[in-house]
């Protein structure tokens, strides 16, 4: 009989669709339009600056939603992929002279390799696996530190190139990085659309609410939930990688700063880590709330005031906010 | 179809299946029967993976005591849960569609909407497995799934308990057209001595996990052990 590894073009194949989910290009459209909105605006550098860290900080919540959305995986250490990525390209292109534009996928692939260690933790459920990829993730961070010969260690690590210019938009400025920025996301976005559609989607949504219920019919549980690792790992890589490019500088306590792990969290939660849109939109609604609501009522340790929000949202509104505004719509 | 050699299961020091040794032929319907404690869902367990046994479980030949539970199902061994598990969030549609894909090998849409048909499940097609079901929906979906995955082998826990007398006669006509319609081998657990009688060819009974009676249903329910285990006291 056939079977996922024997048969993978049936397993991929776009399940029926159901009438309330969104077109994908749709939803790569509305992305586009929110998205080029304060370049037409003509927006400042500094809100420039700060719209892309907020998409940084978007591809990795979008990542870390699909590891929790499909198959039910909670992370606390992101920071290593982001980290890996981040090191992996700036160290590809400065000692081997890559070009950039290839180092940053490669970048992700090595996040990918590294993610590989973690597969044994798909054994374990719930906070221990939680716990095992917290663990995962310090690990990495000393590795940075020590191999100081390679990354610099603890001095940190910049002789390595920015974003290229490319067809006359140069990447570095920050509309290019902007547009970059969202031009990745998008391809994220739909990517993680097309997995969520398909049959393997669907039974990685499943696996997440009864995995004995999806085994006992044939799914490949650690299969499926091993590529989700493998793909959110990439996306992390990709971001950690055009983050390093973008701000010229790495040391083992900033790319592998538990921010990096915490912050796509509380932005997946607030946005609603089971859809798409959600932890895109939490993201840069809680990056820029923090960096200009809440940074200037706390100069320091502002970051409370997330906890506080994440507390309030994960009381009120479980589903996050775009679960708060069907909500609405249904009420309407 | 399938063979169980000195089938075996602990859980620490209680021992829930000691040696339990029979086969089931092909095209068969074989009752499984026992108090409750008896061991049968284990047993169920046992054959579909999900409980790791000593001893040897031989399906179509093969050995596969070994083998983890998708590819147990991928090999033709469907069961159901007593307590149903659906895909919750998934639709009707959705939950069998998962079955068919990765347990069956194949996407065919006309096969499930077959499936949907003879267990009437038609109109709740488009409705999430868990919020919108009845108890007895939920039921008739475990079997749907199952047969998605295109079994050779069906194993059946208690899906017609808590029905009445009427509504289980009825039932027990629906198994036995999907015995025929899909050509299955079906062993069913059912306390229900009638039932059992008009729909199995032949009965196990089980009792705090060993073999006591293994015969017509009429040969062991009229067998002094089966009665013993059932009343508690020894038959006059």
């Amino acid at each position: 009989m056939a079977s996922l590894e024997s048969a993978p073009a049936v397993a991929l194949k776009a399940a029926p669709a159901r009438s309330r989910v969104p077109g994908g290009a749709a939803l790569g459209l509305g992305l586009l339009v929110l998205a080029l909105l304060p370049v037409l605006m003509g927006a400042s550098n500094y809100m420039l600056g700060l719209l892309i860290s907020a998409l940084i900080l978007s591809g990795v919540a979008l990542a870390w939603a699909l590891l929790g959305n499909l198959g039910g995986m909670v992370s606390f250490g992101h920071a290593a992929f982001f980290g890996v990525g981040a090191y992996a390209s700036a160290l590809l292109s400065a000692k081997l002279g890559l070009p950039v534009l290839l180092t940053v996928p490669l970048g992700g692939l090595v996040a990918v390799v590294a993610s590989l260690a973690m597969l044994p933790a798909l054994r374990l459920s719930g906070p221990y696996f939680a716990l095992a990829i917290l663990a995962y993730a310090q690990i990495f961070r000393i590795l940075a530190t020590e191999a100081s010969w390679l990354t610099g260690g603890g001095a940190g690590f910049q002789r390595y190139p920015g974003l290229p210019n490319v067809f006359g938009l140069d990447l570095a400025s920050r509309t290019g990085s902007y547009l970059l920025l969202v031009a990745v996301v998008t391809l994220c976005a739909l990517a993680y659309l097309a997995v969520r559609r398909s049959h393997v989607g669907l039974a990685l949504r499943a696996i997440a609410e009864s995995e004995d219920a999806t085994r006992v019919v044939g799914v490949n549980s650690t299969v499926l939930k091993s590529l989700m690792l493998l793909l959110s790992a990439f996306i992390t890589g990709v971001f950690g990688a055009l983050n390093a490019h973008i701000i010229g500088f790495l040391e083992p306590d900033y790319a592998f700063s538990g921010v990096w792990s915490l912050m796509p969290i509380i932005a997946a939660i607030f946005g609603g880590y089971r859809t798409i849109v959600g932890p895109i939109g939490g993201a840069v609604i809680i990056y820029l709330f923090d960096q200009v609501v809440a940074k200037s009522l706390i100069a320091v340790g502002h970051q409370i005031i997330l906890g506080f929000v994440l507390v309030v949202m994960v009381l009120a509104a479980p589903n996050g906010l775009l679960g708060l505004v069907r909500k609405g719509d249904r009420h309407a | 179809m399938l063979e169980l050699d000195a089938v075996t299961v602990r859980f620490g020091g209680l021992v829930a299946l000691r040696d339990v040794t029979f086969t089931v032929q092909p095209g068969e319907i074989l009752g499984l029967v026992g108090p409750n404690g008896a061991g049968k869902t284990t047993l169920f367990n046992g054959i579909s993976g999900l409980t790791r046994v000593r001893g040897k479980i031989l399906f179509g030949g093969r050995d596969v005591t070994r083998l983890p539970l998708h590819r147990r199902a991928r090999l033709g061994i469907g069961r159901t849960f007593q307590i149903p598990q659906p895909m919750k969030h998934l639709t009707v549609r959705e939950n069998l569609a998962v079955a068919q894909v990765f347990g069956a090998g194949r996407h065919d849409p006309a096969r499930i909407e077959e499936i949907l048909a003879v267990m009437e499940l038609q109109q709740q097609g488009d409705r999430p497995a868990e919020s919108a079901l009845a108890l007895q929906e939920l039921k008739r979906l475990e079997i749907a799934k199952a047969l998605a995955t295109e079994p050779k082998l069906l194993l059946l826990d208690e899906v017609l308990a808590g029905l009445e007398s009427q509504a289980k006669r009825q039932f027990a006509a629906k198994l036995k057209e999907l015995h025929r319609r899909f050509g299955l081998t079906i062993v069913i657990v059912e306390h229900d001595i009638e039932t059992i009688s008009g729909l199995c060819s032949r009965a196990v009974v089980l009792n705090f996990g060993e073999i006591i009676a293994d015969g017509t249903p009429a040969q062991v329910f009229r067998d002094p052990r089966v009665v013993e285990s059932y009343t508690g006291t020894a038959h006059a």
